[in-house]
């Protein structure tokens, strides 16, 4: 088994203690993290691997490991979202061509591309028509670094939209990236790794519906103004 | 190229129906303005000014010639759609409402700003910079604008036929600008056809809204400007209300800046020359008064002593005369003399 | 976004960064980031000065950025200067180091804050021969900026001032590391 060497800016945090703090690396000192399962290691985002051997910090954030899946990622609460394969993201309509919309997912990036057809059920007559400025909840596709997103709101394998789809009436609230990921972590997780029992005690409380974008908005329908307040008290610190 | 991030359709909806059912977004009431926070930097004539998150930072100095300037350059600081050196449609309203409102109410007496008629005179320049863009861009500006321009002191000068000297704020205490009256912009934002009436609208409210009304006046009530702009028509009659609802406003926010201003000269002052001026010295000198009645020597170490401040030579002189030519003798002279000095303390602190 | 604010030799600069956002089609580079920074006076408008210093900061950040990380977009970091010393009117208008410290510290600031993959650290600092007050160093002797990155190897050096040995420049960024790297 390799062993990997990262290198934390902070000195010498004790191996087993996480979360770390790390920024930017500086190479020294360093820390040693054995993987001595057969799994291969798994780098999370804000690190960064140099072959052949060296893991650094490109992001500041607390450094957190995971033993039984072999992984390592730093923690990362701000900046702008950058699209992943897999992700639910809220996005609204742009534009549209002859059989795409285009939906921007962040402000001031190139818009994404969400196929005509790529709804529940769609064909030629029956997809859904959205205009300027609509509220689409959608699955990443495709990404990567070298081309535009691209959306779908219908599950390739079955078929179904699994609560994706346009978005109607509710209003739309900016939180942190993190807090968006909080939010959306399974009802399992919820305590230690962070996930937020905050919707389930709403639950109790009010009637409502809601979307979460990792693209760090939340969408929320209370079905009148007084209930929708209370997911802006929801925006919490996030 | 880029462009100012668009609401969506849910998002416009959402709030102009919470505005129907009187409800807004940040639960403040219709006619409520966000707090501000105004702060003073180190030097003089640097005021930054929060109203939300929108973030003001003017700085007027004395640079260029001209008389007196109003620069506004928006950055991409505040916002992407920002684009260095292409100004926006909102950075163009923004410089034309602080030249009405300004410049053209001539707030500032730029008479005060010439030293020798058509020969030398005093340049000021305010830069507006703008750090944070969540809307009431115009009424931060002004309020900032005005507080720097209250705040800022220009160095003293002394006029020998076409010779000038200007002091160095270390040489004699700075001047304050002679402002002629603090006009204030308050911003009316029409929604729902003109039924409902905002003030100070946030940057997702001044998305959705139809019209808007920019008042400016000052706090006796004088109207400035009034600006109008978005195509709904207004009654006359709501205009009027207006001006009434701008002046409690204007009024409140003056009081805000003059509060900010006093706890900034209070804090300048601490054991400055006014303290010594005010304090021990003065009663040293009473008791050298005592022994001695040596006047001149009294007086002259006195005036050397408030050689920085311009008020207190003129009162100085005044002084002299009281207590030289005055028959009252010793006694009514000094009493003359205190009262006139706790006096002018107090206004030159309050300054 | 966040905007840190960073004070060094009395000026004070507050830093923004948007990014990656859509880039021009002028300055688009097909497999890196553009990168725009721009230095904002604290009074008037940007002159071929503030030009200089926005050119000697955008190369620096190129190597500290993973601008292959975000193809086809720009970085665009806005600096502010809010305040600056009494002794800057004292100082030759063609002076551009004593500020340039605070700008490189509140860049890297603003870029660790704003979340764009950075490939090591960065700190700044200005170093004055013979050690004396800014107001001096117009006058007689030279002043030096030195930059380090994680691995504290200098990525930049700026020198101006008066003539200076190759020794002085020597204990200069002897001084500087020892400040920067303790």
């Amino acid at each position: 088994m390799e062993e990997f060497a990262i290198y934390t800016r902070f000195s010498a945090p004790p191996p087993c203690q996480a979360p770390r703090s790390s920024s930017p690396a500086t190479p020294s000192p360093s820390l040693l993290f054995s993987s001595h399962t057969t799994k291969p290691l798994t780098l999370g985002p804000g690190l960064r691997h140099i072959p052949p051997s060296t893991i650094t910090a490109a992001l500041s954030g607390p450094l957190h490991t995971d033993p039984r899946k072999n992984a390592l990622w730093i923690e990362n609460n701000g900046g702008r979202y950058i699209p992943v394969q897999g992700d639910l993201v809220i996005c609204s309509m742009h534009h549209s061509s002859v059989d795409a919309y285009h939906c921007s997912i962040t402000p001031y990036t190139a818009p994404a591309t969400l196929p005509q057809l790529a709804f529940e059920g769609a064909s030629k007559k029956t997809r859904p028509v959205l205009a300027p400025g609509a509220l689409v909840y959608a699955r990443v596709s495709v990404a990567g670094k070298h081309m535009e997103p691209e959306l779908e709101c219908v599950h390739p394998g079955t078929g179904k939209a699994e609560g994706l789809g346009p978005l109607k009436g509710g209003m739309v609230w900016d939180v942190s990236l993190g807090m968006a990921r909080r939010l959306l972590l399974p009802a399992s997780k919820m305590r230690e790794q962070g996930g937020l029992v905050l919707l389930e005690l709403l639950a109790e409380k009010v009637r409502f519906e809601i979307a979460v974008g990792r693209n760090g908005r939340v969408w929320v329908d209370g079905g009148c103004e007084g209930d929708a307040g209370g997911g802006e008290g929801g925006r919490g610190d996030g | 190229m880029p462009r100012e991030a668009e609401l969506s359709l849910n998002e416009r909806e959402f709030i102009l129906q919470a505005l129907r059912e009187n409800v807004r977004l940040d639960g403040r009431a219709f006619d409520d303005i966000r707090e501000l926070q105004l702060s003073f930097g180190d030097e003089y004539g640097v005021a930054d000014v929060r109203l939300g998150k929108t973030s003001h930072n003017p700085f007027p100095d004395r640079k260029f010639d001209g008389i007196f300037t109003i620069s506004t350059e928006f950055s991409p600081m505040a916002s992407p759609a920002f684009e260095v050196g292409r100004p926006t449609e909102a950075e163009t309203l923004l410089s034309r409402l602080l030249e009405k409102a300004i410049r053209r109410s001539s707030a500032l007496d730029t008479e005060g700003l010439c030293i020798i008629a058509g020969l030398k005179c005093f340049a000021l320049r305010a830069d507006v910079h703008v750090l944070d863009h969540d809307g009431g861009l115009v009424d931060a500006a002004c309020i900032a604008l005005v507080a720097a321009l209250r705040h800022f002191r220009r160095p003293d000068v002394r006029v020998e036929g076409e010779n000038v000297t200007v002091y160095s704020v270390r040489e004699r205490e700075p001047v304050p600008l002679s402002l002629l009256h603090h006009p204030l912009c308050v911003t009316f934002s029409y929604f729902n056809g003109g039924e409902v009436v905002l003030v100070d609208a946030n940057l997702v409210e001044e998305q959705v809204r139809e019209a808007e009304v920019v008042v400016t006046m000052n706090r006796h009530g004088e109207v400035c400007q009034v600006a109008k702009y978005g195509g709904l028509p207004i009654d006359a009659l709501a205009l009027l209300n207006c001006t009434n609802v701008a002046l409690a406003k204007v009024q409140m926010l003056d009081k805000v800046i003059q509060q900010r201003l006093e706890e900034d000269a209070k804090r300048r002052d601490k054991g400055g020359l006014m303290a010594e001026l005010n304090g021990d010295t003065l009663h040293k000198d009473d008791d050298r008064l005592d022994r001695t009645t040596d006047w001149l020597a009294w007086v002259s170490e006195w005036i050397e002593k408030a050689i920085g401040l311009t008020v207190g030579v003129v009162a100085q002189r005044y002084a002299v005369r009281c207590m030289g030519v005055s028959e009252g003798g010793t006694g009514r002279g000094k009493a003359r003399a205190r009262a006139l000095e706790e006096g002018e303390g107090e206004t030159v602190r309050a300054m | 976004m966040p905007a840190p604010t960073h004070s060094q030799n009395g000026y004070t600069v507050i830093g923004a960064v948007n990014g990656p956002i859509e880039v021009q089609r002028r300055d688009e580079i097909p497999d890196e980031a553009a990168i725009e920074v721009n230095v904002r006076p604290a009074t008037g408008i940007g002159s071929p000065k503030e030009r200089h210093i926005e050119h000697i900061l955008t190369a620096l950040l190129r190597n500290i950025i993973l601008t292959h990380d975000y193809p086809r977009t720009l970085i665009q970091l806005t600096l502010q200067i809010l305040s600056v010393p009494a002794t800057h009117s004292t100082l030759p208008s063609s002076s551009s180091l004593p500020i340039l410290p605070a700008l490189i510290n509140t860049a890297y600031a603003t870029l660790l804050a704003g979340s764009i993959r950075l490939s090591t650290t960065l700190t700044a600092v200005l170093v004055a021969v013979p050690k004396s007050e800014l107001e001096a160093v117009a006058q007689k002797g030279s002043s030096h900026v030195f930059a380090f990155d994680g691995r504290g190897e200098a990525v930049l050096v700026h020198s101006e001032g008066k003539k200076f040995e190759i020794e002085e420049w020597e204990q200069a960024c002897e001084a500087a590391r020892g400040c920067v790297l303790g």
